[in-house]
């Protein structure tokens, strides 16, 4: 069986006001959806916190809305549902992908959307059990002084590994948030910062409340680099918008599981006509190489994970010029 | 003649006779049962891999409330291990940790909460060692050394010859030798280990049930490390959700449980999380296999020498079996005169490895496969024509004395040959696929068991009451591979009963007989052969009560679905229970029984350790692998897998294709993408997202062909069937692999990185060589 979980409080909100009451009576709590990844660090005695406030009943944080005007989804929408969501499968095949190449089936029956792109950062050393750490005198995420991963350091590497957080960054999403002062929105790359130990920006008591999207790009993809073809968290993951200037086309490319953000760059310059496909592609893939730093985070080595999502990239891109 | 149309129930394929409770979620598995009343058990365990303990301090925990009992390494002086020479390991370690998992101490509390608090509130002050987390290391000149009686870490050294091997080599027209190395793998059952002890102060009687293969091997622990008469001891096997080895021997946290629950004068229930269950681990170790084979050019095999590595971890568990395996199983599948073989188990600062499906064949039988492909390559030999050259034909016993008296490798050659279409496609597919084709097999049964009495193999008991129903007793322990199903099945078959007549009750050792358990694919062979012979006993008791009855002599009766006749004559027909309530009338309640001994001829040679690996017959075992290869991201996809396996006699057809399905699969996870890793010797393997057996996303199609060799000793001509088939899958795998693209590899198992890895060094390889 598992470890024991702690005992907890479970609040159960109906609107996202309450729930940002709820925050601010609780600062300690924590947000909780399907749970498929907070549970599970709970049980590892990673969560420190007396209170759950449960998402699930909040009808607000539900429903997508897409069209050719672009897309809102809602952060509690569970990624089955977006699977099947015929808009978003035929506009913006990437987040499709991504979401089809989350964990495996069950998982996704309960897991969703704000869930994902709220992912803990993952590493070797703090995925693991009380004894496991305390075996290893803790780290920098948690309770320890030093990052195994990169001891002479000063940061946390543990790597972000969600999956659609890319492929919602090349298509322009933004997110929004609500908080004790009102709502926000700001574009998804700066919902992360590139800190291990603390990945995101939100600030206390807001809350993820929806995902927003432009037009659909005239083409995007997401591909994984795994060992399995289920249940694995991305070694490496890319997504690949492409859009046109005339004939010109160009590149977006965004990253996850190898940094402690999800990184995303520009292709800089344009494929057109007349251009030797070989060459521009030959350069996005040494862009990729460049742009991704994947660290000792998982048991699969930081090289492979480079060439690999970097040859992925190359594939998508080339597989969309074609 | 117009012979009434007799059912028949072996051969034919049936449900497992459990399978209803499994799938309909009723069945009670141990971390199931009945926990009202219960502590919880929680093992504090070593977080350094080699040291010695200075103190331990367990005042602060005992103080907490709902704490009830805590033991350590002091509560119990008595080591344990499988084999009865190589007894090393206590249930919680004394004096010295030997790897990072190790347990130390343990609580016994009201609640899991309160025993994971107590576990921290331990005081425990340790002397740290230098540790050796591998072979090289643990055999370097100035390594620690982990085992006072152990130099050189050396666990057990193996050195067998037989034949003339130079005079083979130097009779060769080809010699190759190449060295490959496997990772160590853990079986990774569905089921975590778990154990409910439930200790009757009053009476001094303990009450176990566990998670066992070898419940028989349990009881004779748990009298061992806690002193007590076995009398006083019940175990019981509820339901077992996987095995393959993992559970063959009787494992450390069976034995805390039981002196948790005497120390507190109750019942704990003890589940421990996935990671513990993989710290127990008894895998398959690390091994390097360093293998030369001559050949001539027509591919016959002139001789072999292997040496082989195995990193086994901190505690001899099954070691000295393992090694012994890998050696003899170098025999019995082809036709070898001139072996030469040298093992060296050694002692690693890592968690005790043990018996793992296909118990110490299928690393060596990688190397084999793999170079056997090779070396036909070299000579421009097809590579189902290089096996074809080495077939043995039975009966016959190979060079180091294993018996063979039923052979049918030539024929699953010819059925996957031809279903995979080989002739037609080798070579032909499009760049980055490939076929590759591996032979195996694997002994039905271990024909001298470690704890050698004298007494048989295996006993089954069968009771006939007034109710008509067949209730078979037997030791044999159901862990899913459906040995229950194939007693109940060899009792219809013998008394031409319907199935739904026989119930099977097994494991509980107040009520059914002792069996060595389930363990080197013993059960089919001779469990079902003890069936067969205790349900011919109930038949000739009916049949004399039908003769009596109907006044002719036992010859004359026919029995056969559920019906006594007599031979020839159309009336004077007796059902099923009136035969019954005749022969009841004669001698009340009838008990009868059967046993398997296995013949002496078949308990090996008379050289050191020449008993591991004897064994009644041989299942044999042919697989062609279909894969596809990535070459930029090193990602293998396995398309097709044909398989066949010579089980002798399939008397439950239905569960035999399961098992060469289930040994692909493992066998797969081996060569793919399993494998046990460690920082410092701290498992980061130790769940199921890092341990990557292979999802239903990678399970390919495995066409399944059944061969029938008909064994003379084995039940209705019956032998193996869970284990043969495993070890041929990584060498079709690699095999298939270099067809694809052109790429030898060494290692196992080929995760994306080793495989990108080993491509980028044969590019530029290649590069350097047109350079030149």
């Amino acid at each position: 069986m598992s470890n024991p979980l702690p005992d907890f409080t479970i609040l159960r909100p109906a609107t996202i006001d309450a729930a940002i009451t709820g925050l601010a009576d609780h600062p300690e709590a924590r947000l909780c959806a399907g749970g498929s990844d907070l549970i599970v660090n709970m049980r590892h005695g990673l969560v420190e916190t007396d209170t759950l406030i449960d998402l699930t009943g909040i009808d607000a944080l539900q429903g997508i809305d897409a069209g050719p005007h672009g897309a809102r989804i809602g952060a509690g929408v569970r990624l089955c549902d977006l699977l099947d969501n015929a808009e978003i499968s035929q506009a913006w095949p990437a987040i499709h992908q991504a979401a089809a190449a989350i964990a495996g089936p069950t998982h996704r029956e309960v897991a969703t959307v704000g869930g994902n792109l709220c992912l803990d950062t993952r590493c070797l050393y703090y995925n693991q059990s009380h004894w496991w750490r305390k075996s290893n005198d803790f780290c920098l995420k948690y309770r320890g002084d030093i990052c195994h991963v990169a001891p002479k350091g000063n940061r946390c590497r543990a790597a972000f590994c969600g999956d659609l957080a890319p492929a919602l960054m090349v298509c322009g999403a933004e997110v929004e948030l609500a908080g004790p002062t009102g709502t926000r929105r700001l574009p998804l790359a700066e919902f992360y910062r590139e800190d291990g130990a603390d990945p995101l920006t939100l600030q206390p008591g807001e809350i993820l409340i929806a995902v927003q999207l432009p037009p659909a790009p005239p083409a995007s993809a997401y591909a994984k680099v795994r060992v399995r073809g289920a249940i694995d968290f991305p070694l490496a993951g890319v997504a690949v918008a492409m859009r046109r200037t005339g004939d010109a086309r160009h590149f977006t490319l965004a990253f996850t599981g190898t940094n402690s953000s999800p990184v995303m760059v520009e292709m800089p310059g344009t494929l057109g006509p007349d251009d030797d496909p070989d060459t521009y592609f030959t350069a996005l893939e040494k862009l990729a190489q460049k742009t991704v730093s994947p660290q000792r985070t998982t048991t699969v080595q930081p090289h492979y994970r480079r060439l690999a999502v970097s040859a992925l990239a190359r594939r998508l891109a080339a597989g969309m010029a074609a | 003649m117009n012979a009434p149309s007799r059912p028949r129930a072996a051969g034919v394929p049936h449900p497992l006779i459990d399978g209803i409770e499994k799938v309909t979620g009723k069945a009670l598995y141990t971390a199931d049962l009945d926990d009202r009343d219960c502590l919880v058990g929680r093992i504090l365990r070593s977080p350094v891999s080699h040291g010695r303990i200075l103190s331990i301090d367990v005042s602060k925990a005992a103080a907490l409330k709902g704490v009830r009992a805590i033991v350590t390494g002091a509560d119990c002086d008595h080591t344990f291990g499988v084999i009865p020479i190589a007894m090393n390991e206590y249930p919680m370690a004394r004096r010295t940790l030997r790897y990072r998992g190790e347990p130390v101490a343990a609580v016994a509390a009201t609640d899991a909460a309160t025993a994971e608090r107590a576990l921290d509130l331990i005081e425990l002050e340790i002397e740290e060692l230098p540790a050796v987390h591998t072979a090289r290391d643990a055999r370097a000149p100035d390594a620690v050394q982990l085992h006072d009686n152990k130099p050189g870490n050396l666990e057990r050294e193996v050195h067998h010859v037989f034949g003339d091997v130079a005079a083979g080599i130097a009779g060769a027209d080809l010699v190759r030798e190449e060295t490959f190395d496997c990772a160590e793998v853990n079986h990774a059952q569905m089921e975590p280990h778990a154990a409910l002890a439930e200790y009757d102060a009053e009476r001094d009687r303990l009450t176990f049930h566990s998670v066992s293969q070898v419940p028989f091997y349990v009881h004779l622990t748990l009298a061992r490390c806690l002193d007590m008469d076995a009398s006083r001891i019940r175990v019981v096997k509820p339901f077992v959700g996987g095995g393959f080895g993992s559970r063959t021997e009787t494992l450390n946290f069976e034995i805390i449980t039981a002196l948790l629950a005497r120390a507190a004068r109750g019942k704990v229930m003890m589940r421990l999380s996935r990671e513990e269950t993989f710290l127990t681990h008894r895998g398959r170790p690390q091994t390097s296999v360093k293998l030369k084979i001559g050949m001539t050019d027509k591919g016959r095999i002139t001789a072999v020498e292997a040496e082989v590595v195995m990193a086994g971890g901190a505690y001899a568990g099954y070691g000295l079996v393992t090694i012994l395996y890998a050696g003899a199983l170098l025999h019995g599948l082809y036709d070898i005169a001139n072996v030469k073989y040298d093992g060296y188990r050694v002692y690693t600062n890592l968690p005790p490895c043990g018996a793992m499906r296909g118990h110490g064949t299928v690393d060596v039988r990688h190397a084999f496969e793999c170079l056997l492909d090779r070396m036909a390559r070299d000579l421009g030999l097809d590579p189902f024509a290089v096996r074809r050259a080495n077939l043995l034909s039975a009966p016959l016993f190979t060079a180091n004395d294993l018996m063979v008296n039923s052979y049918g490798l030539d024929e699953c050659l010819n059925k996957v040959e031809q279903a995979s279409g080989w002739a037609a496609r080798k070579g032909k597919l499009p760049p980055g696929r490939g076929l590759g084709m591996a032979c195996s097999h694997y002994v039905s049964g271990a024909a001298k068991p470690v704890h050698w009495t004298g007494e048989p193999h295996a006993v089954v008991a069968m009771k006939l009451d007034f109710d008509g129903a067949i209730t078979v007793l037997t030791g044999a322990a159901d862990i899913g591979q459906g040995s229950s199903t194939i007693v109940a099945l060899a009792a219809a078959e013998i008394l031409s009963v319907d199935m739904s007549r026989i119930r099977v009750i097994a494991n509980d050792s107040t009520i059914t007989p002792k069996d060595n358990g389930s363990y080197s694919s013993r059960v089919t062979f001779m469990v079902g052969n003890a069936a067969i012979e205790a349900a011919r006993a109930l038949r000739d008791k009916l049949v004399l009560a039908a003769a009596t009855k109907l006044e002719v002599s036992p010859e004359d009766i026919l029995c056969q679905g559920e019906t006594f006749s007599v031979r020839g004559a159309r009336q004077s027909v007796l059902s099923f229970q009136e035969v019954t309530i005749a022969a009841l009338a004669a001698e009340g309640t009838i008990t009868v029984k059967g046993t398997f001994s296995t013949p002496k001829e078949a308990q090996g040679g008379r050289h050191r350790g020449g008993a591991v690996g004897s064994t009644m017959g041989f299942s044999y075992a042919a697989q062609v692998v279909e894969v596809t290869v990535d070459a930029d991201t090193g990602q293998i996809s396995v398309e097709q897998v044909w398989a066949a396996l010579d089980c002798g006699f399939a008397i439950n057809p239905l569960a035999v294709e399961g098992q060469i399905e289930g040994s692909v699969w493992m066998g797969m996870g081996q060569g793919l993408c399993e494998e046990t890793r460690f920082v410092d010797g701290l498992a980061i393997h130790a769940n199921l997202l890092d341990y990557r057996f292979p999802t239903i996303v990678e399970s390919p199609d495995i066409h399944v062909d059944i061969v029938e060799s008909i064994d003379p000793l084995g039940p209705f001509g019956a032998k193996e069937a869970g284990e043969g088939a495993l070890s041929g899958f990584p060498p079709a795998l690699v095999n298939a692999v270099a067809d694809a693209i052109g790429l030898d590899v060494d290692f196992l198992p080929l995760t994306p990185d080793r495989v990108l890895e080993a491509l980028i060094k044969q590019r530029r390889d290649a590069k350097r060589r047109a350079a030149k």
